[in-house]
């Protein structure tokens, strides 16, 4: 692969100089916000590599551990941020349904998959385990954030069920499924297209860094299966753990969390 | 008709309540003591009193309407009935047991709620009709779901009809139908005839006082129609800010000998004011 120097790096930046000025000639006032983005994006890459460098240098199973924690924390705080209105343990929700189907999947992918050795060799699992959390993160938010609109317009529906006698598990049935199929479509949509429209990120980056296409794709179908199991379970445990927020024992909905 | 489970032995009165031990005669459905619901606190909003000490009996196969301005906890109230809402503080028994101790789901059954905008299913009217709880074993008979069409003054040839197709007021009825195929004790209706035009109103409330005559039904009613007031007779709530403000008989009663002066406006058909705040603030 050839090297970058920051010579290099800095002529791309010329690059953003482009989508300057066209903010200003159309007036999208968006120059503030595009010169901090940018900042943000340079210091942030600079500090993940540099980090990343030291972890793989180190190659420590407690090292790899801690980032796994810390892109956990971070991918939990985005899940919650992304809810309208708070849900009473929306942290421990977000955790045990990022936390758990990632492992999983992780788990899965490594050590039956790729069967890395040893299983925390930083190459492996931080970019994978990046992956993976993202797309759960994802998708977990987008069912959340449905099963509580869902569930606020759609209140009247549920209420009624009850008056039925129906139970609080079986009124939020219909929202639930709603959210789940929210949640997945992009991912089965996204399926459809790959490789046609545009090369996945991680094949690209196999390719430039000298791989054969042909390694590239079998690494790229083992991600895109590991993502939609991932995405499914993590938005499976989400809408179902926070769902049962929304109830109450004596089959009632609580309507002041929505 | 077909036979319907009338009375599951849960649901058979254990203890005898207050009122039928004191005098012989009386048999509530409903007995409601001291009742309180004040929602959480939300954000930077205070917990919110909705109801205060509320206390009530309704007699078995009376009825009870409950009116008050829009805010003043009738709805909420009658939600406590079936235990959709759970009280803050005080006591709500049926048929002399106290609701905490009987499956929600069952005493849902038994006392079936009507909700002011109804709600139907995608599907036909034979599929929301059908529409039971996984854990109800009774599948109503093709002929009980055409009778209860027609308890309510529908035709049993909308069976086969999109639930979409019907009016406002047809769904209103099927709604009630719906809930008579569990054969209930009491019909709670919030606001029924809210959201229908004066025909509909007319036909609907005379499907329900049908309805309370053939089934002997106990009645629990939110209505801003006096109408509905006098037609259904049995006792009238008036609620101001979650407390009662009148409790009145309404069985044998003139206009002219109700005493407070806001039931008398409400019943002469004058909108209602948000009274409670102006009688607050005066000393």
């Amino acid at each position: 692969m050839i090297a970058l120097s920051h010579f290099q790096v800095g002529l791309a930046t010329l690059l953003i100089a482009i989508v300057f000025a066209i903010s200003i000639l159309q007036a999208l006032r968006l120059e503030r916000d595009l010169l901090i983005a940018s900042l943000r994006t340079v210091a942030q890459l600079y500090f993940v590599g540099l980090i990343l460098a030291a972890v793989f240098a180190a190659a420590h199973w407690y090292w790899v551990v801690l980032i796994l924690f810390v892109m956990m924390g971070v991918a939990t705080q985005a899940t919650v941020s992304r809810l309208e209105r708070p849900v009473p343990g929306q942290y421990g929700i977000a955790a045990i349904a990022l936390g758990s189907s990632s492992a999983f999947t992780l788990a899965y992918v490594l050590g039956a998959v790729v069967r890395v050795q040893p299983w925390y060799t930083p190459q492996y699992i931080i970019p994978i385990a990046g992956m993976i959390l993202g797309n759960a993160m994802t998708s977990a938010a987008l069912a959340g954030d449905r099963l509580q609109s869902d569930l606020r317009s759609r209140s009247g529906e549920v209420e009624a069920m009850l008056a039925l006698g129906f139970s609080g598990r079986e009124a939020v049935q219909p929202m639930i499924r709603a959210s789940l199929r929210a949640a997945m479509i992009p991912t089965v949509s996204g399926m459809m297209t790959v490789g046609l429209v545009q090369l996945p990120g991680m094949m690209t980056g196999q390719i430039l860094a000298g791989s054969s296409p042909l390694l590239a794709i079998k690494y790229q179908v083992m991600i895109v299966f590991a993502l939609a199991a991932a995405t499914a379970l993590a938005s499976l445990l989400f809408v179902r753990l926070s769902a049962r927020r929304y109830l109450t024992p004596a089959h009632q909905l609580r309507r002041y969390l929505l | 008709m077909t036979a319907h489970v009338r009375s599951s032995p849960e649901l058979a009165p254990s203890a005898a309540g207050p009122y039928s031990s004191k005098s012989p005669r009386t048999d509530p459905l409903f007995e409601v003591d001291g009742l309180s619901v004040v929602y959480p606190r939300r954000g930077s909003q205070g917990p919110i009193p909705v109801l205060e000490e509320v206390s009530f009996a309704v007699e078995r196969g009376s009825s009870l309407t409950l009116v008050g301005s829009s805010g003043s906890g009738k709805s909420t109230l009658l939600r406590c009935l079936n235990r959709l809402e759970e009280p803050t503080r005080g006591a709500v028994r049926f048929r002399g047991r106290d609701i905490r101790s009987i499956d929600p789901r069952e005493l849902r059954q038994r006392a079936a709620l009507v909700m002011q905008t109804p709600v139907l299913f995608d599907g036909t009217i034979r599929d929301n009709l059908r529409l039971r709880p996984s854990a109800t074993h009774v599948d109503p008979t093709e002929a009980s779901l055409a009778d209860a069409l027609i308890e309510v003054g529908l035709s049993a040839d909308l069976l086969d009809r999109r639930a979409e197709t019907l009016s406002v007021g047809e769904k209103q009825r099927v709604t009630i139908a719906r809930a008579l195929l569990t054969n209930p004790d009491a019909l709670l209706l919030d606001e029924p005839t809210s959201a229908l035009d004066p025909p509909n109103i007319a036909l609907l409330t005379e499907a329900i006082l049908r309805l309370r005559q053939t089934r002997a039904l106990t009645i629990v009613a939110v209505t801003h129609q006096p109408d509905l007031v006098w037609k259904l007779g049995g006792a009238l709530l008036f609620l101001v800010r979650g407390k009662v403000h009148a409790y009145t008989r309404m069985d044998g009663v003139l206009p002219s000998t109700i005493a407070d002066p806001h039931v008398q406006a409400f019943l002469r058909g004058e909108s209602i004011s948000p009274l409670g705040k102006r009688d607050r603030e005066r000393p």
